[in-house]
């Protein structure tokens, strides 16, 4: 892992706010840092969600990662 | 909450069957959300559409699976249904539940839900059927502090991890199926919780080839009992099932007389792998070709029982969708000891190093069975580090192309093309 953990987090949230797509799956942060395993950046992920910055978005059968706010439930459709 | 004219869904009322519009009506006499239940299924058969939702941001706190939203794509009409989210329960392995368990839940879903549940889902899950958003954290309190449950997978995470009855009720567990299931689920909370994989992934565990849970068929990863020694065989009892002594299939089909148990008709031909032979009174079984049917020992469960040196056999990447692509799972590792005094560590290992390479290779949504679909049973064998075996081969070879790895070829794939041609120069 060529980040540490905070710049990998801090890397992420980056991304999830910035991108085009609200909603990203787990692999869009694997270039956050191309070096991490992809359990690290998995971890670091859903560490932002326990923090409060990201959301989880599911389908029921697929999760993705929403910056806090950007995701909308089905309902709001 | 108005009822609603239902004339299509009282037609499924009709017949000797228990159904599932008379349960819903009597529900709705407690839960009147499911008077609105009915009218929206019975506007879906209608208009031969789905008027459901799903998906969005619903759950409890620090949970990344077991609660899927749902919601009415027709609200104002149905405003009962407007949120009807599902929540999943981990059930206990094997569903070994007391009733005065199963009671605790029902009341506890009265509370704060529809009431309805789906006992149970394909993972084995209580599934319980119908909440609103503000009921969640209540439900989830509830469940947890008092009835000490907890949710199941759904998701991108670990589903629930299942097993079949095993050695608590069957003589042919040739693993402790519940043992397993149990450390895995306490093992990988994390994963079962929380999003991990590019998609869902199933465990399921069966003590037997008879493979009570399909989980050939329904788990990305199979852990099937078997044996590597002989088919223990009782010839007593052999001779007993045929001089009629014994009832064969241990009188599973004894509703119709079948007539007298004929071995040859009934057990020899039809030994998939034709290894099994009559030398006068004895059986004879050609172990090396048995593919674990189980057809004999289940025909004849007094005289055939499953080896003594007993584990299990790994299939990978099964999945059964609901629109197409259904596909078994491949046998990867022909056997593995499955060690409770080890803490299942050789299980585990083969379990990370699948989940290392597909989080890295598997595209999004793609099943760890696609992924090797897509990329070739030999790369992931070699991943595996598992030497092939004929068994691994379903066909003859029809691509003439042979891609030779580097060190497979001698002096490798560098070389000075100028000496080559200087052999083609005269």
């Amino acid at each position: 892992m060529a980040l540490s953990k905070d710049e990998l987090k801090a890397a992420i949230l980056e991304k999830a706010l910035n991108a085009p797509k609200p909603q990203l799956y787990v692999k869009d942060f694997y270039a956050c840092d191309p070096d991490a395993k992809p359990r690290e950046v998995k971890n670091a992920a859903n560490d932002l969600v326990k923090e409060g910055k990201m959301d989880f978005w599911s389908s029921g059968s697929t999760t993705m990662y929403a910056a806090k706010g950007r995701a909308k439930d089905e309902e709001h459709r | 909450m108005p009822k609603h004219d239902t004339p299509l869904l009282d037609e499924l009322e009709k017949g000797p069957w228990p159904s599932f519009v008379t349960d819903l009506k009597r529900q709705a006499e407690k839960k009147p959300e499911c008077f609105d239940i009915l009218g929206q299924l019975e506007l879906s058969f209608k208009d031969r559409i789905t008027h459901w939702k799903h998906g969005g941001i619903v759950g409890v706190f620090g949970y990344g699976g077991g609660i899927v939203g749902r919601y009415s794509d027709v609200p104002d009409q149905f405003p009962g249904v407007a949120h009807f989210h599902t929540v999943r329960l981990n059930q206990p392995s094997s569903k070994f539940y007391s009733s005065a368990k199963l009671r605790d839940i029902c009341n506890l879903w009265e509370k704060y839900g529809s009431g309805m549940t789906n006992m149970h889902g394909s993972t084995g899950d209580l599934v319980l059927l119908g909440t609103t958003t503000p009921n969640l954290e209540p439900l989830f309190y509830e469940l947890t502090h008092d009835l000490n449950q907890d949710l199941g997978g759904s998701g991108s995470n670990l589903r629930t991890p299942e097993c079949c009855l095993g050695r608590a009720r069957c003589e042919w567990g040739c693993y402790d199926t519940q043992a397993l299931c149990h450390h895995l689920t306490m093992h990988y909370q994390d994963e079962i919780h929380r999003p991990a994989f590019p998609y869902k992934f199933k465990f399921k565990f069966s003590g037997c080839p008879n493979d009570c849970v399909a989980a050939i068929a329904r788990s990305d990863f199979a852990v099937i009992g078997t044996w590597r020694d002989d088919i223990r065989i009782d010839q007593a009892a052999v001779k007993g099932y045929i001089s009629g002594e014994f009832i064969p299939n241990a009188g599973a089909h004894s509703g119709k007389d079948w007539g007298k148990f004929d071995i040859k008709k009934e057990v020899l031909d039809l030994c998939p792998t034709e290894c099994m032979w009559m030398e006068g009174d004895t059986l004879k079984i050609d172990n090396s070709e048995c593919t674990r049917c189980m057809h004999c020992i289940n025909v004849m469960p007094r005289a055939l029982r499953p080896g003594l040196k007993q584990g299990a056999t790994i299939c990978v990447g099964a999945k059964a969708p609901i629109l197409d692509g259904a596909q078994f799972a491949t046998m990867t590792i022909p056997f593995i000891d499955v060690n409770p005094e080890t803490e299942f560590e050789e299980v585990i290992e083969v379990i990370e190093k699948i989940w290392d390479w597909w989080m890295e290779v598997g595209k999004n949504r793609e099943r760890v069975g696609e992924t090797i679909m897509r990329v070739g049973l030999p790369t992931f064998l070699k991943v595996m580090e598992v030497t092939p075996v004929p068994q691994h081969i379903k066909e003859p070879r029809s691509n003439p192309y042979v891609f030779w790895q580097e060190d497979e070829v001698e002096g490798g794939f560098e070389r000075d093309v100028k000496e080559f041609r200087k052999r083609n120069a005269q």
